[in-house]
This record gives structure tokens, C-alpha cells and sequence, in this order.
């Protein structure tokens, strides 16, 4: 082991091979391109979707494709939901885990194919699933519409393209770890698992009873936290001192922060079932591990804010591309964890219950935190994969304002929305045609706020196509740096 | 490839690949100093301050809450508890609000009636009649609920044998829930094969009955007459 230069001085060019990429990114650069293009064209489709989706839930009488079968609102809208959190969410953070634990553990990917065998059979899977949604055969469980037969393929298809991340890390070449290579790995492990075993007791060996519904609960909280936040976690923790050449402050609590994440987050689950018939401790052992969520939430909120409020942090972070977005989904996370303790208590759980709520608290962690943390993401790394720039300094605009607003004007619509129908869901003298009636200026933003992210999300593919496009054209670009 | 088949930490730096290197630390640097900050935990380092002592208290205080909430909100963890607004006796025992427990009501009994009636429920011969495969107690709930809230004074024949009863108002002073316990004991103990009793029963019964004297047998038979076997 070398120790020769532990002053962190810069070394100058690499010393062999192409004159940018260092080999750690250089193997991985054509597994991360294909997770990351699939990703983004699944946005762009999830996007478009949404809008339609949104169109026909403001009028349910009048809406797009009011007389085709195919295109009705309910498969669309879990074609929608789907292919956001399948096709996105795993795609981008197949890539962005990928290369960041290859950049912290020094890991060359030497076996690309298998991962993007991987990423081939995932895909390929989604797609299929998608058509069978559409054929009019899914599920009635969220986000395991797919026909079951799609389940064994994608968990395949996850251990070889999302498995690699635990083969960096257990082939790094220091002892010493860092918080985002916990959040990863834990994040690896933890979806497989759970994706199996809902699969098993959801699907292929229904359990009788409840115990579907409390297995099903499970596998959505799981999901989306640990998979989708602790993977976005991963990436806050990383880009912040990154970027801002400064430690975590408050560091020292990052462990307490990881594994109280990981013991909390996977017993929130049955708070999605307050008020149902599963036994009550159930419930109540939700509502706590939602409120305890709260510990992790403070100290990663003493971690990033902290480190931002530093120093002039919030201002270097608005300049920097990178860090506008991160640093966005950091305040997110934080916001999200504070309304999923309040509101997981059993007094407000009840107001809002059978309301968009729910989806707006998914539309917070999902969108506001995970995605914008995924933009900035792409942001720093796609550079320095591609050697090129990204090709429009306009379009990053249009993008960050275009999403920073549909993303607070949905957050906002769904949950303010949710709220006030479920006061007047629970006052007798409001009939239901009146509470539909006042939602619809909620729906008239949320209709706003799809299309403000479609926009987004399609300048953020021109930017990184282009790039892409220009990166692999043969004539050698300048360098951007 | 001899070459591409090394491992990248072999003939290069700690700092590891840092790519463009132009923003921020190098990863290898990121990880040493963070993990040097996880291990000195008493060096008054920059991003240091006095919040922990804070920390490890409201985080106590969320651990003590989670535990008060959990006991209370939770219907004794009963696998059978699903509404946290139902009865309180509801939410203890689930649907079925009170459980007939022969063996409470053969501790009640060597306490109350086993004095007389003996642990046997065999009685003795002349003085107290048995229990045992005794007509009496099986059957209707209501006779051996009101015998035993009331007691009985009179000529009295069990099992074919006469004997001059003087039964106190034992059940007078217990519980619904400890008179249905010893009756459910009684009707099942000694081969007696008879239904439990419920503690609603016993109420029921004991609000009909009143504040009254003890039964004489033949009125109570005329009441409740004995089943025919």
C-alpha cells in the first residue's frame, strides 16, 4: 500500500490511457451511459404520462383519450407510477451508485457486460410489464402491477446490474468507509430482499388475510425509503463535501444516522394501514418507526444543513449547478421526514386518509428529494464520463426552474389539496360533488406543475443527449476543463 | 493488459483516481478525513459543537415516547385488537370480552366452597350434597348462577339422596366474572359436562334477583326444574 501522497495535492494528467477519464470511470462508463439513457427516456415517457394522467383526473368526463380502452386513466396512471420509480428511479441510481462506489473504493468494473446484461434484461422486463398493463392485465397492488412473471426477471436483472456497488465495496482497498458507501450498500441489499419477499407473499403465495396488505405496505415503504431515499442519501452525502471541498459537519452522527434509517425505515410501513382492520399493534409500531424516522432525519439535517450553512455554503451551493439541485433535495428530505412523522399520528392520519396526501408525501421523497438529487448528480458525473460539456447553459436553467417549480407546485397541490378535502371529506355538510368542486383548482395547479416537469425533464434529456451525442462523436473534443 | 489488470491503488497514489481533479478533494481524500473525524471524536475540530448532549437527550426522550405510545396503543399487542375506539374490555380480549377460565374457577372454589361441598365435589354424606354429576348444576345457567348469589335454605334431594341444605350467599360478595368462573368450573369439573357461564349472565341474573334471601330448593326447582337426563 502506497502512501507516498497522502497530501492531496493534484498529480497532474493520469499517466496512461485516454487523457481525461481515470480507468476507475473508464470501465464503467459504458454500463453507467446505458442505466442513464434508459433512465432518462423513461422520465421523458413517465412525464408525458403524467401530464395526460393529470389532464384526465381534472376531468374525468372530457380528459385525452376519454373513449380508448388502453388509455384509461387507471392503467395510465400505474403505467405512470411504474415507469417513474422501475424505470427512473432504478436506472439512475443502478448508474449513479455504480460509479459512486467505484470512485470511493477505487473498484475497476472489469465485468461491465454482466451489468450491462443487467440493464438489458431490466429494461426489457419494464417494457413488457408496461404492455401487459396495458393489455389490461395488472395487479391490484401499487407498484407490483406487473403480472408476476415480470418479479423473478427483475430481481435477476437487479442482482446483476445493481449489485455491483457490494462487489466495490467489499473490494475496496481501505479499511476506513464513508457515509454514502453505507447508504448504498445497505440501499443493495435492502431492495432485492424485500422485492422477493413481496413478491413471494403479495403475488405468487398470497398470504391470507392481512397479511397481504401488511406485506405489500412493507415492500412500498422499503422501496421508496430504502432503495430510492437511502440511495439519494448516499448521493447528498457524497456531492456536498465534494463539491464544497469541506467536511460533513457533525459528521461523527452519520452512523447513528444510517442505522437508525435502516432499523426505522422498514417498520413505517403498516402506517399506510391506520384505520384498517390489521391488528393494532401493527399500526401502532408504524406510527412509531415513522416517528422515530425522525432521528436519522435530524442529524442528516445537521449534516447538510450544516455543512451548507457554513461558511457561505447556501450561496456557493446556488452557483454551482451541482449543488443547487442537491442541495434542493436535502431540504426536501428533511421537510418529508418532519410531515411523515406528524402526519403518520393517528388524529391527523385521519384527515387526511383517503386523500391525495399520501401521494404527495411519495411526490416529496420521490421527486423533490431523490430526483433533484439524481439531476445534480447527473450534473457532475455525466462531464467527466463523457469529456464533454453540457452542450446548453439555457437549458440548465430551463431545467432547474422548470422542475424546482412543477415539483413545489405538485408537493404543494397534492398535500394542501389532500388536507382540505379530507376536512370536508369529514364534515357531513359538505356533500361529495362539493368536495370535488374545490378540488379542482388544486387539480388545475397539479395539471400546471406536470407540465412544468415534462418541460424540465425534456431539457434535461436535449442537454444530456446532446452531450452524450458529442462525447462519442470520433473527432477529439477540447478539453472543459 | 498486464497492466489494465492491476489493481489501480498498486502503482498509483492514495488520493486515487480523481478524473479531472479540478473540483473539490480527491475521493480517497474525502473518505480519510471523514473517517478520521468519525474516530477523534474529542478533537475540537471545525463543524464541532455543543449539540450532542441535546441529541443524545431528545433522542432518549423520542426512544421513552415510542415505548409509552407503543404500550398504550397497542391493545396488549392481541393479535384479535383492531379498533383503538372500542371498549376498553374490547380492546384487552378482542371480540370476546370475558373468557370462562375453569382453572380461576377451581382456585375460587377450593377458596369458597370447598369447605362444604369439598375439593372432591363428592360433599358429605348426610350433611352436603355433592357437585358432582349432580343435576343441579347442569343445565340451566340461571339455577346454579341464582344458588350460588343466593344461596339456599330447605330440604334439598341430590342424587337421590335427601339432605338438609343451609347454603350462604357465597356468590353475595364476589364478582360476575368470579361467580361465572366457579360455575364454568363446577359444570365441567368431576365429569359434569355442562356449558360455561358468562359473566354477563351473572349480572343479568344477579340484577333480577335483587337483594333477596335464600332460595328455598323447591322454589328454585319450580323456577329452573331439573333437565331430564
Amino acid at each position: 500500500m502506497t502512501q507516498d501522497n497522502r497530501s492531496g495535492r493534484p498529480q497532474g494528467r493520469p499517466p496512461e490511457g485516454d487523457a481525461r477519464l481515470s480507468r476507475v470511470e473508464a470501465q464503467l462508463r459504458g454500463p453507467f451511459l446505458l442505466f442513464f439513457v434508459s433512465a432518462v427516456v423513461w422520465l421523458l415517457v413517465a412525464s408525458v404520462l403524467g401530464v395526460i394522467t393529470a389532464l384526465q383526473q381534472g376531468s374525468l368526463a372530457a380528459g385525452p383519450f376519454r373513449d380508448c380502452e388502453v388509455f384509461s386513466y387507471g392503467r395510465l396512471v400505474a403505467v405512470q407510477r411504474n415507469l417513474f420509480v422501475y424505470g427512473w428511479g432504478f436506472n439512475a441510481f443502478f448508474a449513479l451508485n455504480l460509479w459512486l462506489l467505484s470512485q470511493l473504493s477505487r473498484f475497476e468494473l472489469r465485468n461491465g457486460w454482466l451489468a450491462t446484461l443487467g440493464g438489458a434484461a431490466w429494461n426489457l422486463a419494464l417494457t413488457y410489464g408496461v404492455a401487459q398493463i396495458f393489455a389490461g392485465h395488472q395487479n391490484g397492488f401499487g407498484l407490483l402491477e406487473f403480472p408476476r412473471e415480470v418479479g423473478p426477471v427483475l430481481a435477476v436483472a437487479f442482482l446483476l446490474a445493481g449489485f455491483w456497488p457490494i462487489v466495490a465495496f467489499a473490494r475496496r482497498p481501505t479499511g476506513h468507509t464513508f457515509a454514502s458507501q453505507w447508504f448504498v450498500v445497505g440501499a443493495s441489499f435492502a431492495f432485492p430482499l424485500t422485492y422477493l419477499l413481496a413478491q413471494l407473499l403479495v403475488l405468487w403465495q398470497p398470504a391470507s388475510g392481512v397479511v397481504q396488505a401488511i406485506a405489500h405496505s412493507w415492500f412500498v415503504s422499503n422501496l421508496l425509503l430504502l432503495w430510492i431515499g437511502a440511495s439519494a442519501l448516499a448521493a447528498v452525502y457524497y456531492f456536498l463535501p465534494k463539491v464544497l471541498g469541506r467536511t460533513i459537519s457533525g459528521y461523527y452522527l452519520a452512523p447513528v444516522a444510517f442505522w437508525s434509517f435502516f432499523f426505522f425505515a422498514g417498520w413505517t410501513g403498516p402506517a399506510a394501514l391506520l384505520g384498517s382492520p390489521v391488528p393494532l399493534w401493527i399500526q401502532s409500531v408504524g406510527v412509531v418507526a415513522g416517528a422515530m424516522l425522525i432521528v436519522p432525519v435530524i442529524i442528516t439535517a445537521i449534516n447538510f444543513h450544516g455543512t451548507l450553512s457554513a461558511e457561505s455554503g447556501w450561496s456557493r451551493a446556488w452557483n454551482d449547478t451541482t449543488l443547487r439541485f442537491v442541495s434542493f433535495g436535502a431540504v426536501a428530505f428533511t421537510l418529508f421526514g418532519l410531515l411523515n412523522a406528524v402526519f403518520g399520528f393517528r388524529g391527523y392520519n385521519a384527515t387526511v386518509r383517503f386523500t391525495s396526501f399520501a401521494a404527495g408525501q411519495e411526490q416529496l421523497l420521490a421527486y423533490a428529494f431523490a430526483t433533484m438529487v439524481l439531476f445534480g448528480a447527473a450534473y457532475f458525473v455525466l462531464p467527466r464520463l463523457t469529456g464533454a460539456l453540457w452542450p446548453s447553459a439555457k437549458l440548465v436553467h430551463v431545467h432547474f426552474w422548470a422542475t424546482a417549480l412543477g415539483v413545489i407546485g405538485s408537493v404543494v397541490a397534492l398535500l394542501v389539496g389532500g388536507w382540505q378535502a379530507g376536512k370536508q371529506l369529514a364534515d357531513a355538510s359538505v356533500s361529495l360533488p362539493q368536495v370535488a368542486k374545490a378540488g379542482a383548482a388544486w387539480q388545475y395547479v397539479l395539471t400546471v406543475s406536470a407540465v412544468l416537469l415534462l418541460v424540465g425533464a425534456v431539457a434535461f434529456a436535449l442537454n444530456a443527449f446532446g452531450m452524450i451525442l458529442k462525447s462519442s462523436a470520433p473527432a477529439s473534443e477540447g478539453r472543459h476543463d | 493488459m498486464n497492466d489494465r489488470n492491476r489493481h489501480p491503488d498498486n502503482n498509483r497514489s492514495r488520493r486515487g483516481p480523481s478524473g479531472a481533479g479540478s473540483e473539490g478533494p480527491s475521493d480517497g481524500r474525502l473518505v480519510e478525513v471523514h473517517s478520521q473525524l468519525s474516530r477523534d471524536k474529542d478533537e475540537p475540530a471545525e463543524g464541532f459543537s455543543l449539540t450532542p448532549i441535546f441529541i443524545v437527550f431528545l433522542f432518549c426522550g423520542f426512544g421513552f415516547w415510542a415505548g409509552l405510545y407503543l404500550t398504550r396503543n397497542s391493545g396488549d399487542f392481541s393479535p384479535a385488537a383492531f379498533d383503538l375506539n372500542a371498549p376498553k374490555a374490547a380492546v384487552a380480549g378482542g371480540p370476546v370480552a370475558f373468557e370462562p377460565d375453569a382453572a380461576k374457577g377451581e382456585k375460587l372454589f377450593l377458596a369458597n366452597c370447598a369447605a362444604c361441598h369439598q375439593a372432591t365435589g363428592l360433599g358429605v354424606p348426610g350433611a352436603f350434597p355433592p357437585l358432582a354429576k349432580s343435576a343441579w348444576v347442569a343445565g340451566s345457567e340461571e339455577r346454579i348462577i341464582k344458588a350460588i348469589l343466593a344461596g339456599l335454605a330447605g330440604e334439598i334431594e341430590v342424587n337421590g339422596a335427601k339432605y338438609n341444605g343451609n347454603m350462604p350467599n357465597i356468590g353475595a360478595g364476589l364478582k360476575d366474572a368470579q361467580v361465572a368462573h366457579i360455575a364454568t368450573y363446577v359444570r365441567q369439573a368431576w365429569g359434569n359436562t355442562a356449558e360455561p357461564v358468562m359473566d354477563t349472565k351473572v349480572a343479568e341474573v344477579r340484577k333480577a334477583i335483587g337483594n333477596r334471601g335464600q332460595y328455598n330448593p323447591a322454589d328454585l326447582l319450580k323456577e329452573h326444574p331439573l333437565e331430564a337426563k
